[in-house]
Protein backbone atom coordinates (compact mmCIF):
# COMPACT_ATOMS: atom_id res chain seq x y z
CA UNK A 1 0.00 0.00 0.00
CA UNK A 2 2.10 3.17 1.44
CA UNK A 3 5.58 2.70 1.90
CA UNK A 4 7.26 5.52 3.49
CA UNK A 5 10.56 7.24 2.01
CA UNK A 6 11.55 9.41 4.68
CA UNK A 7 10.34 11.78 6.97
CA UNK A 8 6.99 11.98 8.45
CA UNK A 9 4.88 9.68 7.81
CA UNK A 10 1.38 10.82 7.11
CA UNK A 11 -2.05 9.52 9.37
CA UNK A 12 -3.02 7.54 6.55
CA UNK A 13 0.32 5.61 6.48
CA UNK A 14 -0.09 5.60 10.28
CA UNK A 15 -2.82 3.47 9.67
CA UNK A 16 -1.79 1.22 7.54
CA UNK A 17 1.67 -0.01 9.76
CA UNK A 18 -0.85 0.37 12.89
CA UNK A 19 -3.58 -2.67 10.67
CA UNK A 20 -0.40 -4.19 9.68
CA UNK A 21 0.63 -4.45 13.63
CA UNK A 22 -3.06 -5.33 14.26
CA UNK A 23 -2.40 -8.34 11.80
CA UNK A 24 0.87 -9.45 13.16
CA UNK A 25 -0.61 -9.44 16.63
CA UNK A 26 -3.29 -11.32 15.47
CA UNK A 27 -0.87 -13.63 14.16
CA UNK A 28 0.73 -14.74 16.96
CA UNK A 29 -2.86 -15.62 18.97
CA UNK A 30 -2.86 -18.80 15.69
CA UNK A 31 -1.12 -22.29 15.95
CA UNK A 32 2.68 -22.50 15.68
CA UNK A 33 2.73 -24.21 12.98
CA UNK A 34 -0.01 -21.93 10.66
CA UNK A 35 2.10 -18.85 11.79
CA UNK A 36 4.20 -18.56 8.74
CA UNK A 37 1.64 -18.94 6.31
CA UNK A 38 -0.74 -16.42 8.22
CA UNK A 39 2.31 -14.06 7.74
CA UNK A 40 3.18 -14.25 4.43
CA UNK A 41 -0.80 -13.93 3.43
CA UNK A 42 -0.35 -10.85 5.57
CA UNK A 43 2.62 -9.63 3.84
CA UNK A 44 0.94 -10.63 -0.01
CA UNK A 45 -2.12 -8.44 0.87
CA UNK A 46 0.05 -5.30 1.71
CA UNK A 47 2.81 -5.87 -0.94
CA UNK A 48 -0.21 -5.94 -3.48
CA UNK A 49 -0.93 -2.87 -3.31
CA UNK A 50 2.63 -1.21 -2.55
CA UNK A 51 2.05 1.16 -5.97
CA UNK A 52 -0.99 3.21 -4.71
CA UNK A 53 0.22 6.52 -4.00
CA UNK A 54 -0.62 7.68 -0.68
CA UNK A 55 -2.26 10.97 -2.19
CA UNK A 56 -4.98 8.69 -3.43
CA UNK A 57 -6.94 8.64 -0.15
CA UNK A 58 -10.05 7.08 -1.21
CA UNK A 59 -8.21 3.67 -2.51
CA UNK A 60 -6.33 3.62 0.33
CA UNK A 61 -9.08 4.39 2.45
CA UNK A 62 -11.24 1.65 1.18
CA UNK A 63 -8.32 -0.91 1.36
CA UNK A 64 -8.02 -0.28 4.82
CA UNK A 65 -11.39 -0.47 5.89
CA UNK A 66 -11.44 -3.82 3.62
CA UNK A 67 -8.47 -4.97 5.79
CA UNK A 68 -9.72 -4.63 8.55
CA UNK A 69 -12.97 -6.33 8.41
CA UNK A 70 -10.82 -9.31 6.90
CA UNK A 71 -8.77 -8.99 10.31
CA UNK A 72 -11.66 -9.57 11.70
CA UNK A 73 -12.54 -12.37 10.02
CA UNK A 74 -9.17 -14.77 9.82
CA UNK A 75 -8.74 -13.61 14.07
CA UNK A 76 -11.04 -16.28 14.43
CA UNK A 77 -10.05 -18.80 16.49
CA UNK A 78 -11.88 -21.05 14.14
CA UNK A 79 -9.36 -19.94 11.19
CA UNK A 80 -6.45 -22.26 11.72
CA UNK A 81 -4.83 -21.90 8.85
CA UNK A 82 -4.42 -20.18 5.52
CA UNK A 83 -3.51 -20.93 2.03
CA UNK A 84 -0.54 -19.10 0.37
CA UNK B 1 6.13 -25.83 52.69
CA UNK B 2 7.94 -29.13 53.31
CA UNK B 3 10.65 -27.01 54.85
CA UNK B 4 8.45 -24.93 57.07
CA UNK B 5 7.39 -28.42 59.03
CA UNK B 6 10.92 -29.76 58.69
CA UNK B 7 11.41 -26.45 60.85
CA UNK B 8 8.55 -26.69 63.06
CA UNK B 9 9.02 -30.54 63.68
CA UNK B 10 12.65 -30.25 64.72
CA UNK B 11 12.61 -29.11 68.07
CA UNK B 12 10.16 -31.50 68.86
CA UNK B 13 11.97 -34.16 67.82
CA UNK B 14 15.16 -33.00 69.22
CA UNK B 15 13.53 -33.01 72.45
CA UNK B 16 12.62 -36.74 71.94
CA UNK B 17 15.65 -37.11 71.68
CA UNK B 18 17.68 -35.71 74.11
CA UNK B 19 14.98 -37.55 76.43
CA UNK B 20 15.94 -40.97 75.22
CA UNK B 21 19.71 -40.67 75.61
CA UNK B 22 18.65 -38.78 78.82
CA UNK B 23 16.64 -42.24 80.46
CA UNK B 24 19.87 -44.09 78.93
CA UNK B 25 22.48 -42.72 80.65
CA UNK B 26 22.61 -40.50 83.82
CA UNK B 27 25.63 -38.25 82.44
CA UNK B 28 23.81 -36.98 79.64
CA UNK B 29 20.98 -35.69 81.72
CA UNK B 30 22.98 -32.44 82.75
CA UNK B 31 22.73 -31.49 79.74
CA UNK B 32 19.14 -31.69 78.96
CA UNK B 33 18.52 -28.30 80.20
CA UNK B 34 21.21 -26.80 77.90
CA UNK B 35 19.44 -28.59 75.06
CA UNK B 36 15.90 -27.88 75.89
CA UNK B 37 16.89 -24.39 76.06
CA UNK B 38 18.18 -24.23 73.14
CA UNK B 39 14.94 -25.84 71.56
CA UNK B 40 12.52 -23.65 72.70
CA UNK B 41 12.91 -20.77 71.25
CA UNK B 42 10.98 -20.60 67.59
CA UNK B 43 13.40 -20.54 64.91
CA UNK B 44 13.68 -17.22 63.42
CA UNK B 45 11.69 -18.59 60.49
CA UNK B 46 12.54 -16.33 57.20
CA UNK B 47 10.67 -17.80 54.26
CA UNK B 48 11.01 -14.40 51.92
CA UNK B 49 12.29 -15.02 48.55
CA UNK B 50 14.86 -12.92 47.81
CA UNK B 51 14.63 -12.15 44.11
CA UNK B 52 17.89 -10.36 42.57
CA UNK B 53 18.33 -6.71 43.25
CA UNK B 54 16.78 -4.58 40.95
CA UNK B 55 19.84 -3.61 39.06
CA UNK B 56 18.27 -3.27 35.52
CA UNK B 57 19.14 -3.96 32.34
CA UNK B 58 22.74 -2.56 31.14
CA UNK B 59 23.20 -0.69 27.43
CA UNK B 60 25.53 -3.14 26.75
CA UNK B 61 23.08 -6.17 27.34
CA UNK B 62 20.12 -4.35 25.85
CA UNK B 63 22.34 -3.71 22.65
CA UNK B 64 23.35 -7.31 22.38
CA UNK B 65 19.73 -8.61 22.69
CA UNK B 66 18.61 -6.08 19.71
CA UNK B 67 21.21 -6.51 17.55
CA UNK B 68 20.97 -10.28 18.32
CA UNK B 69 17.29 -9.78 17.17
CA UNK B 70 17.75 -7.76 14.28
CA UNK B 71 20.44 -9.81 12.71
CA UNK B 72 18.22 -12.72 12.92
CA UNK B 73 15.99 -11.36 10.91
CA UNK B 74 16.04 -12.60 7.32
CA UNK B 75 15.29 -9.58 5.10
CA UNK B 76 18.21 -7.44 6.17
CA UNK B 77 20.21 -7.50 2.73
CA UNK B 78 23.26 -6.51 4.52
CA UNK B 79 24.07 -7.93 7.83
CA UNK B 80 27.51 -6.75 8.17
CA UNK B 81 25.42 -3.23 8.45
CA UNK B 82 24.17 -3.92 11.66
CA UNK B 83 25.33 -1.63 14.42
CA UNK B 84 23.83 0.55 17.16
CA UNK B 85 23.59 3.21 15.11
CA UNK B 86 21.80 1.10 11.80
CA UNK B 87 19.15 2.61 10.53
CA UNK B 88 16.43 0.16 9.67
CA UNK B 89 15.32 2.09 6.18
CA UNK B 90 18.50 3.71 5.30
CA UNK B 91 21.04 0.92 6.17
CA UNK B 92 19.54 -2.09 6.68
CA UNK B 93 17.44 -1.57 3.73
CA UNK B 94 13.78 -2.54 5.47
CA UNK B 95 10.62 -1.15 4.37
CA UNK B 96 8.17 0.50 6.62
CA UNK B 97 6.38 -3.19 7.08
CA UNK B 98 9.65 -4.63 7.57
CA UNK B 99 10.34 -1.93 10.38
CA UNK B 100 7.25 -2.93 11.85
CA UNK B 101 8.16 -6.59 12.31
CA UNK B 102 11.54 -5.95 13.60
CA UNK B 103 9.85 -3.66 16.24
CA UNK B 104 7.40 -6.16 17.32
CA UNK B 105 10.60 -9.07 17.68
CA UNK B 106 11.66 -6.83 19.63
CA UNK B 107 8.37 -6.39 21.53
CA UNK B 108 8.90 -9.77 21.76
CA UNK B 109 12.21 -10.07 22.83
CA UNK B 110 11.30 -8.17 25.97
CA UNK B 111 8.19 -8.97 26.67
CA UNK B 112 6.77 -5.60 26.65
CA UNK B 113 3.98 -3.84 24.23
CA UNK B 114 5.08 -0.98 22.37
CA UNK B 115 1.99 1.66 21.82
CA UNK B 116 1.70 1.85 17.90
CA UNK B 117 2.97 6.09 18.31
CA UNK B 118 6.00 5.24 19.68
CA UNK B 119 6.55 2.31 17.90
CA UNK B 120 6.43 4.47 14.73
CA UNK B 121 9.04 6.50 16.05
CA UNK B 122 12.09 3.69 16.13
CA UNK B 123 13.56 4.01 13.19
CA UNK B 124 16.90 2.78 13.77
CA UNK B 125 18.70 0.17 16.55
CA UNK B 126 19.91 2.71 18.35
CA UNK B 127 16.27 4.69 18.96
CA UNK B 128 15.34 0.79 20.01
CA UNK B 129 18.15 0.70 22.59
CA UNK B 130 17.12 4.09 23.92
CA UNK B 131 13.33 3.32 24.09
CA UNK B 132 13.62 -0.12 26.30
CA UNK B 133 16.11 1.47 28.44
CA UNK B 134 13.73 4.34 28.76
CA UNK B 135 11.07 1.95 30.20
CA UNK B 136 11.60 1.22 33.43
CA UNK B 137 9.25 -1.36 33.97
CA UNK B 138 11.15 -3.36 31.40
CA UNK B 139 14.06 -4.03 34.29
CA UNK B 140 11.65 -5.89 36.17
CA UNK B 141 10.51 -8.27 33.24
CA UNK B 142 13.52 -9.48 33.00
CA UNK B 143 14.68 -10.06 36.21
CA UNK B 144 12.12 -11.98 37.30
Amino acid sequence: MVVARKGRLTGLQRDVLSLYRSCLRAIRKKPPDSRQNFLLFTREQFEQHRHILKSDFTTVEYLLRRGHNQLETYSNAGVRNIGV
Amino acid sequence: MLRSSIFRSAPAALRRAVSLTAVASPKIAAARPLASRLAAPALPARFARFYSADAGLSRDEVQARILEVVKSFDKVTDPSKITSEASFAADLGLDSLDTVEVVMAIEEEFSIEIPDKEADEIKSVGQAIDYILAQSDGMFLFVL
